[in-house]
């Protein structure tokens, strides 16, 4: 524990001393530590360590927040005091904290801080010789490695006192080749809520060779075409394609507002049948998991869309209290600088039936996009769009030409409505997501599937 | 209050001189922010954060080191120097690295209002709601303002290094957000706009709240069109997004490390005549102004591209020293906890002399694009390729007409700018994808893919 509970439940006395329903305290210790090498060389190496503390009040509708660096008791104290100046009179509540015995810490097999920095930069060059011994035609490599541990701990005035330690490393490289003065880029990570244990599933040089042939192979890409296709979403990475296309706007604040295209249609059909969407917090390992979500609710598996009917949203703590419904355990924040917001964790469509290969060969012509590079969504519209870093043309029930420069453009219903094969195969990618200025570790996942139609944004015929 | 901070560089930089590096640099900077959000006529979030911290960079030999802490104690800050020190011991040298030499002097101008303290919390919570209020009260299809936000940041930076470098500086800022929606039958269309300052006094709430709604009326009833090749005007927020990708790769560091479509183009045309982009680091209304950079460079205006020719690259100390220059004062930090590396301050397209009317009005058939999305994922600068995402209206015989979504407009980037046709007069500060001066442009030809 960060701090004493009989600590905690004073901060909390004086957050709540002018009324308020409820008030939180969030307290946090981070450890971090990053290497980058580019241009052949080890650059950067950089640690750090942030602590500090939030408190949170809620009166009615509203709610104030205030983040302090510090963990003395003064300095937290001040910060509870102007934090509950919004509430209008009165005093609120505080229950006696009681500790939460039952959490279940996810589990480090190899924790980095006791690994040696040398061995990191092992990895980190084991990724850079394999990126580059991929191919002549590759002109730069850089590697980034990162590792945080963060110590967590969530008291509130109904008498919840609960924490969680939550350690990540991740790998990423990015290529850049080139060929006759045509340039492509290729990009490649890897990421859990774990120790070194990743390196073993997937080693650096893997991760390496994978970012430099999707460089090298988009060197004979001609520009996309433009107009509608079917589009085939290679597994793991079209995942994020449905994180944005409908994962934000099943989001609670979106939907309190009804400002979703989703609000008010729980029960209804939303998706093709062939889809079910999970939102997954407490999957072992995974990028976007956690004990608890950052208001203390232990995460739980939270069935979105089952068999395309649409049967519930994610709820952060306030949301729920407003609509009457118990908290799915998605109040997540970037640190304790910022208050919490209902947000995703490890989103995915569950597997289908069919082999990956005949969704290809059903394929008369269509767009195979096997990598993306990320997208944005308008929630009201539920309008995307999205990049595609590696694709290629199908003609025939085979996949042919490498393709650049595409976007793919569509309606998040529309698309989920037109999903017409779902293979058996299965992949979760991870990613940081990005929410009213606040970026958190976001996994996402699906198997190969392909939507009827959307429109691909390129410039060729 | 300053004193402090440059008091807390001089105590890090006298533990640096115990621990036998032969450079070291000290960045110490304090910020305050305070956030509003209203929703219904009532205040929906008040947010307040404080945070300070140390960034310290060390040199042995010519290998860096980096830590950060918001411990300034002075165990915090001996704890700091020794993990500088012992990452330094595992990063590779480097023979251009080095930290700037003193400054002759620094540029003045006020970046500090004390109207950000001296503005009662209450009048800050109104312009809020004047946003909300005159948004609704636009047009009656506006249905709610999903966010009516005022945010205000106030920095104090110091920063200090072992050659006898020293600075410190204040700055103050604010702005109103406006995230609306318009609504007829089952259809919904948003449309943001905001007002930035340095005092809340000089923000524009009825602007702001008007501007939001009308982007999101104009979008009611809007369809793709069919896919066609055809004039693009981009008004100044789309510009901005645009120029934001393109001042991402006008470093010397981008360009050294092969990651710029730029690489090897200076002294060519890389725009049309038409086009004028400058890096202006101390412009009295550019957010990013200060009067130095990240590691202590004097700050300034840094010509990139003049009549279409390009002419500079942008450079921190060590990308100048490695092709033989000087520090154009774009060592760019994100705070104390990030090492500077090379970047834009505020970037200004200038020059432009039509009218945003004039401009529309010399379009027979094409897209006036008035949103772009995707940006980040759909924008390689790297290889200029270009796809986005775009909102807007047709323009049909020089006069706008239907409303248009679900399309992408698409080029390469240095096509795009060999073909700006046009430049307006009507450049504004758009807080996109950077600190951006932007006017409305037009592309002479572009991709439009549709239906």
């Amino acid at each position: 524990m960060l701090l004493e509970s009989e600590m905690a439940e004073r901060i909390l006395r004086e957050a709540v001393s002018r009324g308020g329903e409820f008030a939180d305290l969030y307290v946090e210790r981070r450890r971090s530590l990053t290497l980058s090498l580019e241009d052949g060389r080890l650059e950067k190496c950089t640690s750090g360590i942030d602590v500090g503390a939030s408190i949170r009040v809620v009166h009615g509708r509203s709610i104030s927040f205030v983040s302090t660096d510090s963990l003395d008791e003064q300095d937290l104290v001040a910060a509870a005091r102007l934090a509950g100046e919004g509430a209008a009179a009165g005093c609120g509540e505080v229950k006696a904290l009681a500790a939460d015995g039952d959490v279940p810490v996810q589990p480090v097999k190899q924790d980095p801080a006791a690994a040696g920095v040398s061995s990191k930069v092992s990895l980190v060059e084991a990724a850079e010789s394999a990126a580059r011994s991929a191919g002549r035609e590759v002109a730069q490599v850089s590697i980034d490695y990162g590792e945080t541990t963060s110590e967590i701990q969530v008291a509130d005035s109904d008498g919840r006192l609960t924490g969680d330690r939550r350690t990540r490393v991740r790998l990423t490289t990015r290529v850049v080749a080139r060929r006759n003065g045509v340039i492509q880029t290729g990009y490649e990570s890897a990421g859990a809520l774990g120790g070194m244990e990743l390196f073993d599933e997937f080693p650096p040089r893997q991760i390496g060779r994978l970012a430099a042939e999707k460089a090298l192979v988009m060197l004979d890409s001609r520009p996309a075409p433009r107009g509608r296709m079917p589009v085939i979403l290679h597994r793991g990475f079209g995942g994020v394609l449905f994180h944005e296309a409908c994962g934000h706007g099943l989001e609670a604040d979106a939907v309190e507002k009804g400002s979703s295209v989703y609000a008010g249609r729980v029960g209804e059909m939303v998706a093709s049948e062939l889809v079910t969407l999970i939102d997954d917090g407490s999957l072992a390992g995974e990028w976007g998991s956690g004990a608890i979500d950052d208001e203390g609710t232990p995460t739980r598996r939270n069935v979105l869309i089952e068999a395309g009917h649409l049967r519930g949203y994610m709820y952060d703590g306030v949301r729920a209290r407003n609509a009457g419904v118990a908290s799915t355990g998605n109040g997540r924040r970037q640190s304790f600088r910022h208050p919490p917001i209902p947000r995703m964790t490890n989103t995915f469509i569950l597997a289908g039936d069919a082999e990956p290969d005949d969704v290809i060969a059903a394929t008369e012509r269509g767009f195979y996009a096997k990598t993306l590079s990320g997208g944005q969504v308008d929630p009201a519209t539920g309008d995307f769009v999205f990049g595609v870093s590696e694709g290629y043309l199908v003609e025939g029930g085979r996949v042919t030409t490498p393709l650049r420069g595409a976007t793919l453009v569509g309606n998040g219903p529309d698309a989920l409505a037109k999903v017409d094969m779902v293979a058996g195969d299965f992949e979760m990618n991870i990613g940081i997501c990005g929410k009213e200025g606040q970026g958190v570790p976001a996994g996402s996942g699906q198997p190969t599937l392909r939507v009827s139609e959307m429109t691909i944004g390129g410039t060729g015929e | 209050m300053m004193e402090i901070l440059s008091e807390t560089a001089a105590r890090a930089l006298a533990h640096a001189a115990e621990a036998a590096v032969d450079e070291a640099e000290a960045y110490v900077a304090e910020t305050a922010a305070t956030g509003i959000k209203v929703y219904g006529g009532k205040v929906e979030e008040l947010t307040g954060g404080s945070s300070r911290g140390v960034g310290i960079r060390v040199f042995r030999g010519s290998a860096m080191g980096f830590a950060y802490s918001s411990d300034l104690s002075r165990e915090g800050l001996a704890a700091t120097v020794k993990a500088a020190v012992k990452n330094a011991q595992v990063t590779a040298p480097d023979d251009h690295a080095g930290l700037p030499r003193p400054a002759a002097g620094y540029p003045q101008g006020e970046l500090y209002d004390p109207g950000v303290t001296e503005t009662p919390l209450q009048e800050k919570i109104e312009l809020a709601l004047e946003v909300e209020a005159k948004a609704l009260a636009y047009d009656q299809r506006v249905s709610q303002v999903e966010q009516a936000v005022y945010h205000e940041a106030q920095s104090k930076v110091a920063v200090a290094n072992s050659l006898g470098l020293e600075g410190a500086y204040r700055e103050s800022s604010c702005y109103l957000f406006v995230q609306a929606i318009a609504a007829v039958g089952g259809e919904m269309q948003t449309g943001i706009s905001f007002s930035t300052a340095r005092n809340p006094r000089d923000l524009d709430a009825p602007a702001c709240g008007r501007e939001g709604a009308s982007r999101a009326v104009d979008l009611l009833g809007a369809v793709p069109v069919e896919s066609m090749t055809c004039p693009v005007v981009m008004d100044p927020f789309v510009t901005a997004s645009l120029v934001g990708v393109v001042g991402s790769v006008l470093t010397g560091e981008a360009v050294q490390r092969q990651r710029s479509l730029f690489a090897g183009l200076e002294g060519e045309r890389v725009a049309s005549e038409a086009f004028n982009l400058v890096d202006d680091g101390v412009h009295p209304r550019g957010l990013a102004s200060a009067p130095f950079d990240g590691e202590g460079v004097p700050a300034g205006a840094t010509g990139l591209i003049e009549r279409g020719l390009l002419t500079g690259f942008l450079y921190d100390e060590r990308s100048g020293r490695r092709d033989g220059r000087r520090s154009t004062g774009n060592g760019i930090r994100g705070s104390y906890r990030s090492i500077p590396r090379t970047a834009p301050s505020n970037l200004r397209v200038t020059g432009g002399t039509a009218t945003r009317e004039e401009i529309i009005a010399s379009v027979d058939k094409g897209l006036y694009v008035t949103g772009v999305s995707g940006v980040h994922s759909g924008a390689n600068a790297v290889s200029g390729d270009f796809s986005v995402g775009a909102t807007g209206r047709l323009i049909d015989a020089g006069r706008l007409s239907t409303p248009v979504r679900k399309v992408t407009i698409a080029g390469d980037i240095l096509s795009m700018l060999r073909s700006v046709a046009a430049v307006g007069n009507d450049a504004r500060w758009v807080p996109f994808g950077g600190s951006i001066e932007a006017p409305t442009l037009l592309i002479a030809e572009m991709s439009v893919s549709g239906r």
